[in-house]
């Protein structure tokens, strides 16, 4: 095989993966809107999907990250949102990722930092679109939702860290 | 686990928890309900008249000077759950309906 074939081979396959994994993003994020945590403040979730984000970021594959992140976002809205939930999505979306991006790159933070303040970034970027769409009064959940970031964020960079590990492991076997 | 992620975590409580104090305690107890929607002022009510207010698809009502959504067509029912509010600036939101109740 020659290398140019080989290249486009792990094109292909880098592409079949970022499929299968924006596929898995949007089956968590679906069975994740079957719970519904609305009672504490409007727009609360876990974010799993978002571990997805946090293996590719710290997989070194920011390209990847971006790609995954986008393309779920826009997949979801097209299938169980609407206009209005997309530009939450995005403006989440979008901040969340950036700073989890930039915040990787600092050796002081591991996964779990960086997920947790992806997730109140997340959140934070909500309520002012919020505050935009419906009115300032919205800020009053700020705290909760500022929390509600951190502490599920964390809990997302826990389970990326124990999938980081297991990556490791298994790529020293090969 | 690094030192830097409990530092994150540390803040952000810390942030949220001064926010929440000076929310809570900032506020005094408000006067009138402002009904809004599309972030346009739509009705006015003093909050020392008891009432129902319906609209097209909730019903709020002002009972003992608080207000608390009675009902709402939405699916989520966040509004409905959000429970009761008194002190100004605080609100409840029916995101879905785009219907706003403020106290002001
Ligand atoms: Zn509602």
């Amino acid at each position: 095989m020659s290398a140019e074939q080989g290249n486009s081979r792990n094109k292909i396959k880098r592409l079949c993966i970022y499929a299968l994994l924006t596929a898995v993003c949007l089956i968590i994020g679906y069975i994740e809107s079957l719970v519904n945590f609305g009672f504490i403040a409007p727009g609360i979730k876990i974010g799993l999907a978002n571990s997805v984000a946090c293996l590719l970021i710290f997989s070194r594959d920011i390209k990847g990250a971006l790609l995954v992140n986008i393309a779920r976002i826009l997949l979801s809205a097209l299938l169980f949102g609407s206009p209005l939930s997309l530009v939450f999505a995005l403006s989440g979306g979008i901040i969340s990722l950036a700073a989890m991006i930039i915040l990787s790159k600092c050796r002081q933070f591991s996964v779990i930092g960086v997920s947790a303040f992806g997730g109140v970034l997340h959140n934070m970027a909500q309520c002012v679109v919020g505050a935009c769409v419906i009115g300032v009064g919205i800020f009053y959940y700020l705290p909760v939702l500022m929390i509600s970031g951190v502490l599920s964020g964390a809990l997302v960079g826990v389970l990326s860290g124990l999938i980081l590990n297991r990556m490791k492991s298994e790529n020293n076997v090969q | 686990m690094k030192k830097g992620d409990i530092i994150i975590c540390a803040v952000v409580f810390a942030v949220a928890l001064i926010l929440a104090v000076v929310f809570f305690f900032a506020k005094p107890e408000g006067k009138t309900l402002l009904v809004k929607a599309d972030n346009k002022v739509i009705y006015e009510y003093p909050l020392d008249v008891d009432r129902e207010i319906t609209l097209e698809h909730n019903t709020a009502v002002i009972k003992d000077g608080s207000v608390f959504m009675l009902s709402a067509d939405c699916k989520n029912q966040i509004c409905v759950k959000s429970g009761e509010i008194s002190k100004r600036g605080e609100c409840i939101v029916c995101l879905p309906n785009r219907v706003i109740l403020e106290i002001r």
